[in-house]
């Protein structure tokens, strides 16, 4: 079958419990993704959303696979621009593991159908997120965002 | 062309807190490539046309090519190749654009090129590496200290 994929690559400074709870915590969360934080009680078949500063759901899906601090799953369909909805649900798949002092995340986020414009969309965001959780972690202080709500 | 022979690029994009002459600097002077680029020292006068080199801690040249752009702080193409196994693979491309994506980040986007086909499992070298090494970059330029992640051994086909 074919698909669309996004995968990306970070390697931070801390341990694999202080970036689960970075990439779970809601308060977290607002600090390095574009002020927006996620709603879910990060169990399997948990329902999950990711919302606007201002409260409207960006995107939403269910928890696939929670493995703490090791690997978690969301399917995960847009909930605001109709083109993106419509491809229905896509895949994102976060594995987390430690080599000594420092701690490899790979994000992979796919979905069944070719050239899904999903895909394009969170290539260009998932750089700017994981660069930003990753100074928050090491430094205590995230990239600054010239502004918000540029996720998909 | 063969199916498992791809000319795809690999890209790796990061956004540093850091001023763009300062990324320049960080990639293009051996005090700073020697911490986060599996401790290779780079060299070259940084010219259009002039030779450059990553040399490894024991003194061998590693990877060698020449400076085809070279736009201070914005722009670096260089040409790659193996040094310790010269016309066993073909050159690859690499270039390094830096943009000040806001005020005190920078974007840098690395694109690793392939103008002559190349075997796919050679690409998994740079998709495994580039992520260590431009983190280590950051973590540098943001905190002084890079990050201490093992050096990854290369396919067998590509070892010293």
């Amino acid at each position: 079958m074919s698909t669309s994929q996004f995968i990306y690559v970070t390697y931070i400074r801390t341990t694999p419990q202080k970036l689960w709870d970075a990439l779970t915590n809601p308060e977290f969360q607002k600090q390095y993704w574009f002020g927006m934080h996620q709603e879910s009680e990060w169990k399997a078949g948990s329902p999950w959303k990711l919302l606007f500063s201002d409260g409207r759901v960006a995107d939403a899906g269910e928890v696939l696979e929670s493995d703490p601090p090791r690997r978690l799953v969301l399917s995960w369909q847009n909930q605001f621009k109709p083109e993106l909805t419509a491809e229905g649900h896509a895949r994102c798949v976060y594995d987390i593991e430690a080599d000594g002092d420092v701690v490899r995340l790979t994000i992979t986020h796919s979905i069944d159908r070719e050239g899904a414009k999903l895909i394009e969309a969170v290539s260009g965001g998932w750089p700017r997120i994981l660069s930003s959780l990753k100074s928050l972690l090491e430094t205590g202080t995230p990239i600054p965002s010239s502004h918000q709500g540029a996720g998909a | 062309m063969s199916s498992d022979l791809t000319t795809e690029d690999t890209v790796y994009v990061t956004y540093i807190a850091a001023a763009p002459e300062q990324v320049w600097r960080a990639l293009t002077e051996s005090q700073f490539t020697a911490r986060y680029f599996f401790g290779r020292s780079v060299e070259s006068d940084w010219k259009q046309g002039s030779k450059w080199l990553l040399r490894m801690p024991d003194g061998r040249e590693d990877i060698v090519g020449v400076v085809r752009e070279c736009d201070p702080p914005r722009r670096l193409v260089l040409t790659w190749n193996i040094a310790w196994a010269p016309g066993q693979f073909p050159e690859c491309v690499v270039t390094y654009d830096i943009e000040q994506a806001f005020d005190g980040v920078v974007r840098l986007t690395m694109t690793e090129a392939h103008p002559t086909p190349i075997a796919k499992g050679l690409l998994e070298g740079g998709r495994k590496g580039w992520p260590m090494i431009l983190s280590g970059l950051k973590s540098l330029l943001e905190t002084g200290n890079a990050l201490n992640v093992p050096t990854p051994m290369p396919p067998k086909e590509l070892q010293p």
